[in-house]
């Protein structure tokens, strides 16, 4: 997602629009699956509407990426929370518990979408946590003490 | 009709004072003329249906990826659609020469509403070239 593409979809150029777009949608459901869950593909329409209507008010072409994963977390944390009903966990279960458990999922549903949307951002997109926190609003402390246990079972989880 | 087709879309429109025919000779011209008013779709190639109404074809950009779209092409209509990109092109004869309108837009996935990106702007732009174009001919 080069800065010149953005910038050639800012000037109204269809085909970079379609780039855009074909490069965009499988990062937002990577983005926004793990977050929003069952309502993935609907948190990745409404950040794909989002990034587009707003896209010509982007002042800074080669920060596209971050822009729009901002967004994305955003609205996957806005419909996950419609839906949020679990009671949250005081503690995460442990790393036996990761992975004795048949799905990631198990684990995924019992935490709150904000972090879900922690563990997003730092073990799939590499942010710093204080950077994941602070884009979500969630003390820094509660992140680090929750969700260091978590960490690498989530990640071989992901990304095996 | 061709705006009421697609929720948001918005709609350029132009007469041009030239018989219905030449208009359309240039427009349904979609590998040699389409791109000389629609420039963004100046790499178009027809790969299947050639000659029919329901055509195949692929557009490349200048940023190195394809798309492929499904057209309907019969006298005064052209619609293209890609998975996520519209282009519409309707014409009809009016006194004094011929009605075209342009429109199209970006796709979400799963939505039936465009999202409009300097999509009117760039539709007036093409029609005063597809203008320029048929007078050329």
């Amino acid at each position: 997602m080069s800065a010149d593409l953005v910038r050639a979809a800012q000037g109204g150029d269809t085909m970079a629009m379609n780039d855009l777009l074909s490069e965009l949608t499988p990062y937002l459901g990577r983005i926004c699956g793990p977050i929003a869950l069952d309502n993935g593909p609907d948190a990745v329409q409404e950040a794909l509407i989002s990034i587009f209507r707003n896209l010509g008010s982007l002042r800074d072409p080669p920060a596209f990426r971050g822009w729009a994963r901002a967004i994305a977390v955003r609205e996957a944390v806005r419909i996950a929370r419609r839906q949020h009903h679990a009671v949250e966990l005081a503690e995460l279960p442990s790393r036996q518990d990761v992975e004795s458990a048949v799905d990631i999922r198990d684990v995924l549903e019992r935490l709150s979408p904000e972090h879900r949307a922690v563990l997003v951002l730092r073990d799939l997109e590499g942010l710093p946590e204080e950077e994941a926190a602070r884009l979500l609003h969630v003390p820094e402390g509660t992140v680090k003490s929750r969700l260091h246990r978590a960490r690498r079972s989530f990640r071989k989880a992901w990304q095996s | 009709m061709l705006a009421s087709a697609i929720p948001g879309a918005s709609m350029a429109e132009r007469v041009i004072a030239a018989p219905f025919e030449d208009v359309w000779a240039v427009v349904s011209a979609l590998e040699e003329e389409f791109g000389t008013f629609e420039p963004d779709m100046r790499h178009l190639t027809i790969v299947s249906g050639r000659g029919s109404e329901r055509l195949v074809a692929k557009a490349r950009s200048r940023y190195g990826m394809r798309a492929r779209f499904d057209v309907e092409l019969r006298p005064g209509w052209c619609w293209m659609q890609s998975r996520f990109l519209i282009v519409g092109v309707a014409a009809a004869a009016v006194p004094g020469g011929t009605l075209v309108a342009q429109t199209g837009g970006v796709r979400v996935p799963g939505r039936a509403a465009l999202v409009p990106l300097g999509v009117r702007a760039a539709g007036e732009k093409a029609l005063a070239r597809l203008e320029a174009r048929v007078v050329r001919r």
